[in-house]
């Protein structure tokens, strides 16, 4: 770019040298046939000036600078200067001629190659807009059914086809990518279903087979112990098995259910049916009604996890305390310290105390459901309480 | 009372049979979904326990296959999946109880028998023992026609001793019959004693002393 303004500005010069160099030819010729014609001469300054001389001289071409009094400022000129001879009498003939200066023709140049460029640059822009947008439209679209595809439906992934040939290329890989990932995925839930499916009856028959020995009623005490432990075990690896089974099938999404739930009724009958065996008291307080649209099966489970946790982990006999305001549910339990680690509260099987009653999967579940439907469960320990939050909305 | 066990795991079809066999019922198995088919069809029973998963077909068919020939059977049925969805299947189609593996043989006893007592099994609302009288329509227990006042949880655990009497409870089986999944929370099963004691001592003033103490910690209602 620079270059070629460079080369054309001395091109450019050089044919306007040229031009006005043959013009100042051109005039001086006139003004000799004139002179040969007319005898006395005129002058015009400062184009032409015309005077007799004695001697004359050589011809000289050059450039001057000059005052010029019709544009009030001082102007470039090429100059001619000739001697001539004309009937006896020696001339001296100087035509100058107005150039145009060095600066206009760079601007000159300059300025119309911003112009063409800018043109040049704004329909580029345009055009180049007009036709990526045609060729990546189907691009853009694909990423966007990207974004929205979850493992979890049961959707295929719906690509948009394109001529060009890589895209068309990455829309097969996709696909096929996804199609792998949602076979891999769909056999990891069945296998996790059927882990624990298959697990039900082996525990079954060992749970029949103790009791019919014990009811044989030839043990002694303590092989009766034994027993009875063997079923607690038992007991625990049930728990486990529909834990899990529970928080695989809301990751699957298989509460579909959404009905009209009263909260606070649910607390009430969680309440009473915890507080016939357990020794502690559960103060509840609720000053309104909640009233939600989720899973009834779900909400039940809420409900109890959050108050048999608090049952569980309470450290005096200070009661639970349950309050219900606004759309936020708070339980509260007494404890002598608080959670050492609560960025893992809500992992599986994370738990701080060593008690062999707990599943370690309750909280888990209670954050999956919260998680579900957009709940906002918080935890917080103050002055010797646990406090947990959950903010319906 | 005749039942049939329709259940594809011999070891768990066995020992239901001889829990179930201990007071004086008939047992008859089927192990597989064409066994259990035409033996449903051809014969009649008081009651059916009913697999849902046998080797060859679902439990479910078989179910109809019960319903469609208008047979009076009352049917349990025993299911691995513990998914609300098939539990409502099942009582939708007729089932008169549902109950997840693995499950205790005295919880399993205690159905059964609740689903012959709802009568229209040619069952009887009434449980006699002795001078214990139990109207299960009204939830009222007599003894010599005097009324015991029990509470809910006491009438549940007495109801619970003599479907199953002469078997040895453990404090957890009971725990869990009258608290369900919730009783899982508990670290000792202490209150328990609580309740049972109240019973016993509700029922021994009435000269109906038959909870014993089995093996040290385990419990029988049994005759002296």
């Amino acid at each position: 770019m620079l270059v070629s303004t460079v080369i054309l500005y001395f091109y450019v010069r050089g044919l306007l040298q040229e031009e006005v160099e043959e013009e100042l030819y051109s005039t001086e010729a006139r003004i000799e046939s004139v002179l040969k014609e007319k005898g006395p001469p005129y002058t015009l300054p400062p184009i032409v000036e015309i005077e007799s001389v004695a001697a004359p001289g050589p011809e000289i071409l050059k450039d001057t600078v000059l005052f010029d009094p019709s544009q009030d400022e001082m102007e470039d000129f090429r100059e001619l200067t000739t001697y001539k001879n004309i009937q006896g009498k020696i001339y001296r003939i100087t035509v100058r001629n107005l150039i145009v200066e060095s600066e206009d023709i760079l601007i000159a140049i300059v300025i119309s190659y911003l112009i063409i460029i800018f043109l040049v640059f704004i329909s580029l822009f345009y055009f180049n807009r007009a036709i990526n947008k045609k060729i990546w439209d189907p691009f853009f679209k694909n990423l966007e059914q990207m974004k929205r595809f979850s493992l979890a439906s049961e959707k295929e992934i719906q690509l948009l086809d394109s001529d060009i040939l890589e895209f068309t290329e990455l829309n097969k890989e996709i696909i096929t990518l996804t199609e792998k990932v949602r076979s891999d995925y769909k056999n990891l839930k069945q296998f996790t279903e059927d882990v624990s499916h298959e697990m039900q009856t082996p525990l079954a028959i060992i749970q029949a087979k103790i009791e019919n020995v014990i009811n044989e009623n030839t043990l002694n005490e303590n092989q009766y112990e034994q027993f009875t432990s063997i079923q607690k075990d038992i007991k625990r690896l049930t728990q486990l098995n529909k834990r899990l089974t529970l928080l695989t099938k809301i990751d699957n999404r298989q509460f579909g259910n959404v009905e009209k739930v009263r909260i606070t009724n649910l607390v009430k009958d969680s309440v009473q049916n915890f507080s016939e065996p357990f020794p502690v008291s559960i103060e509840y307080a609720s000053h309104n009604e909640i009233i939600v649209s989720m899973d009834p099966y779900l909400a039940e489970i809420l409900c109890s996890n959050l108050i048999s946790n608090a049952i569980k982990h309470t450290k005096t006999r200070e009661a639970i305390k349950i309050r219900a305001e606004g759309r936020t549910l708070t339980i509260t339990n007494q404890g002598e310290e608080a959670i050492k680690h609560p960025d893992q509260l809500y992992s599986r099987f994370y738990r701080e105390s060593s008690k062999t009653n707990s599943t370690g999967l309750g909280l888990a579940i209670v954050k999956k459901i919260c998680d579900l439907y957009g709940y906002k469960i918080s935890y917080d320990y103050k002055e010797g309480w646990h406090i947990f939050e959950i903010k319906f909305i | 009372m005749k039942i049939l066990i329709a259940e594809d795991e011999i070891a768990l079809q066995h020992s239901i049979c001889t829990y179930l066999e201990k007071d004086g019922n008939v047992c008859e198995t089927a192990s597989d979904f064409e066994e259990a088919t035409y033996k449903v069809s051809l014969y009649d029973y008081d009651v059916i326990v009913l697999d849902i998963n046998l080797l060859t077909g679902s439990g479910l068919d078989v179910l109809k296959t019960i319903k469609n020939e208008r047979k009076r059977a009352g049917v349990v049925i025993i299911s691995a999946n513990n998914s609300l969805t098939d539990k409502l299947e099942g009582l939708d189609l007729g089932a008169d109880d549902y109950i997840t593996k693995p499950f205790h043989l005295a919880e399993l006893n205690s159905r059964i028998k609740a689903v012959l007592r709802r009568g229209k099994f040619g069952g009887d609302e009434m449980i006699i023992f002795n001078e214990i009288k139990i109207d299960t329509k009204s939830r009222t227990v007599y003894s010599n026609d005097t009324l015991i006042a029990l509470t809910r949880k006491e009438y549940d655990l007495l109801l619970f001793f003599i479907t199953n009497k002469g078997r040895v409870l453990s404090k957890e089986i009971i725990a869990e019959h009258l608290w369900g999944d919730d009783s899982d929370l508990l670290d000792n099963f202490d209150f328990i004693y609580v309740h049972i004691n109240n019973l016993r001592k509700k029922l021994t003033k009435e000269g109906a002393s038959y909870i014993k103490t089995a093996y040290g910690s385990g419990y029988k209602f049994i005759e002296d």
